[in-house]
């Protein structure tokens, strides 16, 4: 079988500033209509993992391959293959938002034909029809950023990499850039990164934790839910080993007298618990996802020291 | 090439969008009007002396010559103020990611940018020589020499732009930019000062001076060595620019 190579990998990727290893030796991939998180707190690498993945900083050492390719060893690639924002959109205040995009559309490389029309569907896709006179230095925060993304997907490019692109967002601007990335997973693949929970469970498929310059942790989003803790509230008084006489049960731990964090076992569904719950006559009040596999993870990871990273 | 273009195109165009190059441009003229007018109004008050005198100096001699001799001298702080914003200004609002990140090579954001200064510096010379020029229509003047100081203006506007370039992809402080490029500007003119005080004229110092190599330009001789001084000094300085650019991929 002839599979294409991935749109990006990045293999044993690190990069040492002033002597001090920021990155260490990251392992990933992507493929088209994949969205995946870079997850960290402050400081973790993302920024500079995102700058050597889109050809601004090169890898001391590992490589970046595009499609296969080298980047560092064919960085015209980055011209059509990549759309780059960073976290502060780069944009010229004097020029108005249409004069900005035609210019990042030639400077991709389109064809003079195919830049009025790339230019018209970043500028529908971005919403930003009624912007597109203004002076880019007169934008609020929120449309600077959908003119930044506009120019990072003006020329279709097979990769797009956000720079923490929520960041100074209203929630409402926030949500609508959400939706907007997931539309653009159908047909690019898109990597970002953020220290948001939210913004990853709201718009990844993939999640890489990255924590003092290693990768820690890649999760594909689905499977984490999967395997998630359920919270139960229930109104008779059980005990513990109430529940875990319960066959589907691998673990649960009280929250207070009525509440509940139960794990099941691999592959059992939820509706198996309720009616087991049902059959022992707890009266069952409440059952959901607790919802934070995720954050526990992250929580944990981030939480650890230099020593405790490093081992 | 179509990248250069567009850079330059771009860097152009954002200049004439602010009130920066504009204010450049009125100020370098009225300064350079005033003294032509005052040169022009000297000239017309000894003219019928010169009348009488034979192998008198012209127009040419008194009045454009020195005007752009003058020219040269404001040069070296035009050229530092309009290359102050091309990277170190990109570096600073943060907009340098944008051509790094497009795949069009160091070297052609460094010539693009080079040329969208040099479009405004030229057009400093270029208006400045319209005003000699314009005595044509009254007397006549001396066009070959005037084609040569022009040209020689041009290639010394060249290395200063390129000198300029360089300090503005070496620190992301747009003053210092400036600052840096006036220093080496006005080092590389003065270089050769001690040495021809001494009467040393002829040594590898009085070469390596900018004001050696525009005079002859200025006296109406157009020589191949002075040309190739002006372009390769413009070539090192821009290749030191994309140098810097390299280095901040790498190094970061």
């Amino acid at each position: 079988m002839n599979e294409s190579p991935p749109v990006l990998s990045l293999d044993r990727v690190s990069r040492r500033l002033s002597g001090r290893a920021i990155v260490e030796e990251i392992d990933l991939s992507l493929d088209r209509g994949e969205v995946l998180g870079l997850l960290g707190v402050n400081g973790a690498g993302k920024s500079t993992t995102l700058r050597m993945v889109s050809g601004l900083l090169a890898p001391t050492s590992g490589s970046v391959r595009l499609g296969g390719r080298d980047l560092y060893g064919h960085p015209e690639i980055a011209q059509t293959e990549i759309g780059y924002l960073a976290e502060d959109p780069p944009l010229y205040g004097e020029l108005s938002v249409e004069e900005y995009l035609r210019f990042c559309a030639r400077l991709h490389g389109l064809s003079r034909t195919a830049i009025g029309p790339a230019v018209e569907r970043a500028i529908e896709r971005c919403e930003l029809g009624e912007m597109r006179r203004r002076l880019t230095s007169l934008l609020s925060k929120g449309f600077r950023q959908r003119v930044g993304l506009a120019q990072a997907i003006i020329h279709e490019p097979a990769l797009i990499v956000l720079d923490e692109p929520a960041s100074g967002l209203d929630p409402i601007q926030a949500l609508r850039l959400r939706e907007l990335i997931r539309t653009l997973a159908d047909a690019h693949a898109v990597i970002l990164s953020t220290h948001v929970l939210s913004d990853v469970l709201a718009c990844c498929d993939r999640v890489a934790i990255l924590h003092r310059g290693r990768l820690r942790h890649t999760a594909i989003l689905s499977e984490l839910d999967a395997g998630a803790a359920l919270r139960v509230r229930v109104e008779r008084p059980v005990g513990s080993q109430d529940w875990t006489a319960i066959a589907a049960i691998a673990e649960a731990r009280a929250l207070d007298a009525q509440h509940w964090r139960i794990v099941l076992k691999e592959g059992v569904p939820a509706g198996e618990l309720a009616r087991a719950i049902n059959e022992r006559g707890f009266g069952l009040l409440e059952l959901r996802t607790d919802g934070n596999a995720l954050e526990d993870i992250f929580v944990r990871i981030a939480g650890e020291t230099g020593a405790e990273a490093a081992a | 090439m179509n990248a250069i273009r567009l850079i330059a195109g771009n860097d152009l165009k954002r200049r004439f969008a602010q009130p920066f190059a504009w204010i450049l441009l009125a100020l370098t003229c009225a300064l350079l009007a005033w003294q032509f007018l005052v040169a022009l109004d000297a000239y017309l008050r000894i003219l019928p002396k010169l009348d009488a005198v034979p192998n008198a100096q012209g127009a040419t001699d008194l009045i454009a010559i020195p005007l752009l001799r003058s020219l040269s001298g404001l040069l070296m702080l035009i050229a530092p103020l309009a290359t102050m914003q091309s990277l170190a200004g990109e570096r600073r609002a943060h907009t340098l990611p944008l051509l790094l990140s497009a795949g069009v090579g160091n070297l052609r954001i460094v010539v693009g940018k080079f040329l969208g200064a040099f479009g405004l510096v030229a057009l400093v010379v270029i208006l400045a020589v319209l005003m000699p020029l314009s005595l044509e229509f009254g007397s006549s003047l001396d066009l070959g020499r005037l084609a040569a100081a022009t040209l020689g203006l041009l290639l010394y506007a060249a290395s200063l732009t390129a000198i300029g370039i360089a300090c503005s992809a070496w620190t992301a402080s747009p003053a210092l930019a400036a600052a840096a490029a006036l220093i080496l500007g006005s080092l590389l003119a003065m270089l050769d000062m001690g040495a021809r005080f001494q009467g040393v004229d002829n040594a590898l110092i009085n070469w390596l001076s900018l004001s050696t190599h525009l005079e002859p330009f200025l006296f109406g001789l157009v020589a191949s060595v002075d040309i190739v001084y002006f372009l390769l000094l413009t070539t090192l300085a821009l290749l030191l620019a994309s140098r810097r650019l390299d280095t901040l991929r790498t190094r970061g």
